[in-house]
């Protein structure tokens, strides 16, 4: 029927991107929402910039700093013999930029919303940051994070714009789907462009379906009891209660 | 209608200099827009043409162009360049194209076979060779084509067989040498010659195959060889005019223009070969 | 014993406090926004203050010269919210044993001591959403000193109850207090709590400590 590698390269290329964007993003957003310094509004910019840029922008300025000449290239290539450029690397890290703002908008919204007052309890009764941010901050900002890593993942996987400007067209390495699509339709392959738009429209469809469903139908195990146990306290005398 | 009009139109916006600067602003909108309506009367051009030609024609046409509308006062020549397999595609969509100029005969015989095409117009305008480029600078270890498939190549840009005529001829070089499933995996695919080149001359790979005539367009590259005689079919550039051209008269005589002596001249002078 | 000087300057006035407290209730009075609030921060080392020095049970806590500062995980002080805080995705018993200085057996011991104690026994399984407020404000009370402190603050602790609940929690407090020989210093803005519960009170207006008003 169609030649899944696209599919497959997509799915390795986007899970890759994901391991770095959820950690970098939660750290980042974690830093940001905890002190403010001279200069803090230019870095938030900075980190959602690939949010508002095209995405050839994006990956223009990646061509820049990744190609031989570049900064990053250069260095890479002079010293360790490394070529970023045109390898499934480059791949990775087109798709961690521009997934990287999602992560970190939504990371910083949930860390937002936790109540900082927890934290200090927290913290007054001896944890150190690290357990606060573990027992406290993480678990009450899990369903924001959640959301943060499948809009990011989605992100990834349709990224086209600079994934085509630093790591090309090179089937079974760099060709994601979206390359696949464009390119196939380039060559006038319009059945395997159409297959591989729908195979990846209906994957992205599932993800945030589910999403939504378990948003929705998930409410934490304390928000749930406390409505059972209330309808039950209702039929207990109030004499029993302080 | 004067700005006292105007003024009394919107009696209560509290600032005075709003209420003088605006009527003075739409006035002057007003009267650009007359401008331009002039200025557009005096352009307006007899007759539009517009010429679909692949990518590694681009200088040769872009002089082309300027010649014959320099001949013919009045019409507007615009050139679309792409690559071969894009081009016949908006063609077969319908686009308003009145010549056709292809780097090889499959997509013009595509075009043809659907009647898309005048094939009495049919012609072929030149040939070309295929070459073997590097980056100019810095010392590279290939010399021919069968050194591509050396472990020190790691890159090679090769313009997308299915929709780029030089990257089919060069799938043909590789092939007939017996090296082409030995740097599959090393091929990143280009949309088009141009792409190729530029690939090439940023240094991002490390060799590239394009026409002669690209080549000779970059100084930031330089042909390491050519094409072994006998490895690939003929490389020809059919022109025809397209069936549903909206502008038959003109379309014919740019066609004759590019077949005739100046179009020879002009195409020789780019490293064309022509007859 | 604890030792407070300190001084804050802050949007409206400069808050400044000079005060110690030995094992009693120390209550904190004064009208909202005086400052109450913000001198057991500084206590608690949640903020910090521009110059002065707090000193519990020997250790230096705050000082401006020589600088020295304990961050508050590291300052034994419990703290109980004026709302509460509880952690509501866990579980009483998990919310009380947080800030217990051992998981072992004997911690054990003591929490089934501490449930006890204070009634809440029968809600160790439940979640802080599912408790009424007077159970939420005895639960947030064990937390606090399960974890062993040496000074109890409480910022008007009781401004969500209603007045027979406050009642009956204020008595818990004091109740605390006899068996927890530590100062307990108390935020509120209720005179007739204030008089009930306190052994000496400290009267903030505006950032400073002001004779008692008539």
């Amino acid at each position: 029927m169609i030649d899944w590698g696209p599919v497959l390269l997509s799915l390795r290329v986007g899970l890759t991107a994901l391991a770095f964007v959820f950690v970098t993003g939660t750290l980042a957003a974690r830093a940001m929402t905890r002190r403010d310094f001279p200069g803090k509004d230019v870095v938030d910019g900075l980190l959602v910039l690939p949010l508002v840029l095209p995405p050839v922008v994006t990956g223009f300025l990646l061509l820049l700093l990744l190609g031989r000449n570049g900064p990053v290239g250069g260095f890479l290539e002079g010293s360790l013999g490394i070529r970023l450029l045109f390898t499934l690397h480059a791949a990775v890290i087109a798709a961690a930029v521009v997934a990287f703002p999602l992560m970190y908008q939504s990371a910083k919204a949930a860390f937002q919303g936790v109540d900082a007052r927890l934290e200090d309890a927290a913290r007054t009764l001896g944890a150190g940051e690290a357990r606060v941010f573990v027992t406290v901050t993480l678990p009450l900002a899990w369903p924001g994070l959640v959301a943060g890593t499948v809009l990011s993942f989605a992100r990834s996987l349709g990224e086209f714009g600079a994934t085509v400007m630093v790591a090309g067209n090179i089937p079974g390495q760099t060709t994601t789907v979206p390359l696949a699509i464009f390119f196939a339709a380039d060559a006038g392959d319009m059945r395997a462009a159409g297959t591989y738009a729908l195979v990846i429209s209906g994957l992205c469809m599932v993800l945030v379906v589910a999403l939504n469903a378990w948003t929705r139908r998930r409410k934490p195990n304390w928000q749930r009891r406390a409505r059972a146990s209330r309808a039950a306290d209702d039929r207990h005398s109030s004499v029993t209660r302080c | 209608m004067g700005a006292a009009t105007v003024r009394s139109v919107i009696p209560r916006l509290s600032l005075p200099r709003i209420r003088v600067s605006l009527p003075i602003l739409i006035l002057l909108a007003v009267a650009a827009a007359g401008c331009r309506d002039r200025a557009a009367k005096e352009e307006r051009p007899r007759a539009v043409l517009t010429v679909s030609a692949a990518a590694s024609l681009r200088e040769a046409m872009t002089e082309l162009e300027a010649s014959f509308e320099a001949a013919n006062a009045g019409v507007d020549v615009r050139t679309n360049f792409g690559a071969s397999g894009a081009l016949r595609q908006q063609i077969e969509q319908g686009a308003p194209v009145d010549v056709f100029v292809s780097a090889a005969e499959a997509p013009m015989d595509a075009l043809q076979k659907a009647g898309l095409i005048d094939p009495r117009t049919r012609r072929v305008a030149a040939g070309n060779e295929l070459v073997l480029v590097v980056p100019a600078a810095g010392a590279s270890p290939v010399r021919a084509f069968a050194d591509l498939a050396r472990p020190e190549v790691r890159r090679i840009a090769l313009g997308a067989p299915a929709s780029v005529p030089a990257g089919d001829y060069a799938e043909q070089v590789l092939r007939a040498l017996g090296i082409a499933e030995a740097v599959r995996a090393r091929i990143v695919y280009a949309q088009n010659v141009r792409q190729v080149l530029g690939y090439v001359e940023s240094g991002n790979v490390d060799a590239g195959v394009v026409y002669r005539t690209d080549a000779a367009v970059s100084r930031r590259v330089r042909v390491a060889a050519a094409a072994p005689p006998g490895t690939h079919r003929p490389i020809t550039y059919p022109v025809a005019v397209v069936a549903r051209t909206a502008e038959p008269e003109l379309a014919r005589a740019y066609a004759a223009h590019l077949l005739g002596p100046a179009g020879r001249e002009v195409l020789r002078r780019r490293g064309f070969r022509v007859e | 014993m604890l030792s407070v000087r300190a001084r804050k300057r802050l949007p409206d006035f400069t808050l400044e406090v000079d005060f110690e407290v030995r094992d009693e209730i120390l209550v904190l009075f004064g009208p909202s926004g005086a400052g109450k609030s913000m001198t057991l921060r500084m206590i608690a080392g949640l903020e910090r203050p521009d110059a002065g020095e707090i000193r519990l049970s020997g250790r230096v806590l705050y000082a401006r010269d020589p600088k020295a500062w304990v961050p508050p995980r590291g300052r034994r002080c419990g703290l109980v919210f004026q709302d509460l805080a509880l952690f509501p995705h866990l579980d009483v018993t998990a919310n009380v044993l947080f800030g217990a200085p051992s998981r072992d057996g004997q911690a054990r011991g003591r929490l089934a001591e501490m449930l006890e104690r204070f009634r809440i026994g029968h809600l160790a399984r439940r979640f802080p959403a599912e408790l009424s407020g007077g159970e939420a404000q005895r639960v947030a009370l064990a937390r606090a000193l399960m974890a062993d402190p040496d000074v109890l603050l409480l910022d008007e602790p009781f401004s969500s109850l209603d007045a027979e609940t406050r009642r009956a929690v204020g008595d818990e407090v004091v109740a605390a207090h006899r068996t927890w020989r530590i100062p307990f210093v108390f935020v509120t803005h209720d005179r007739e709590e204030a008089e009930r519960l306190g052994d000496r009170m400290l009267f903030l207006r505006g950032g400073r400590q002001v004779a008692p008003p008539g």
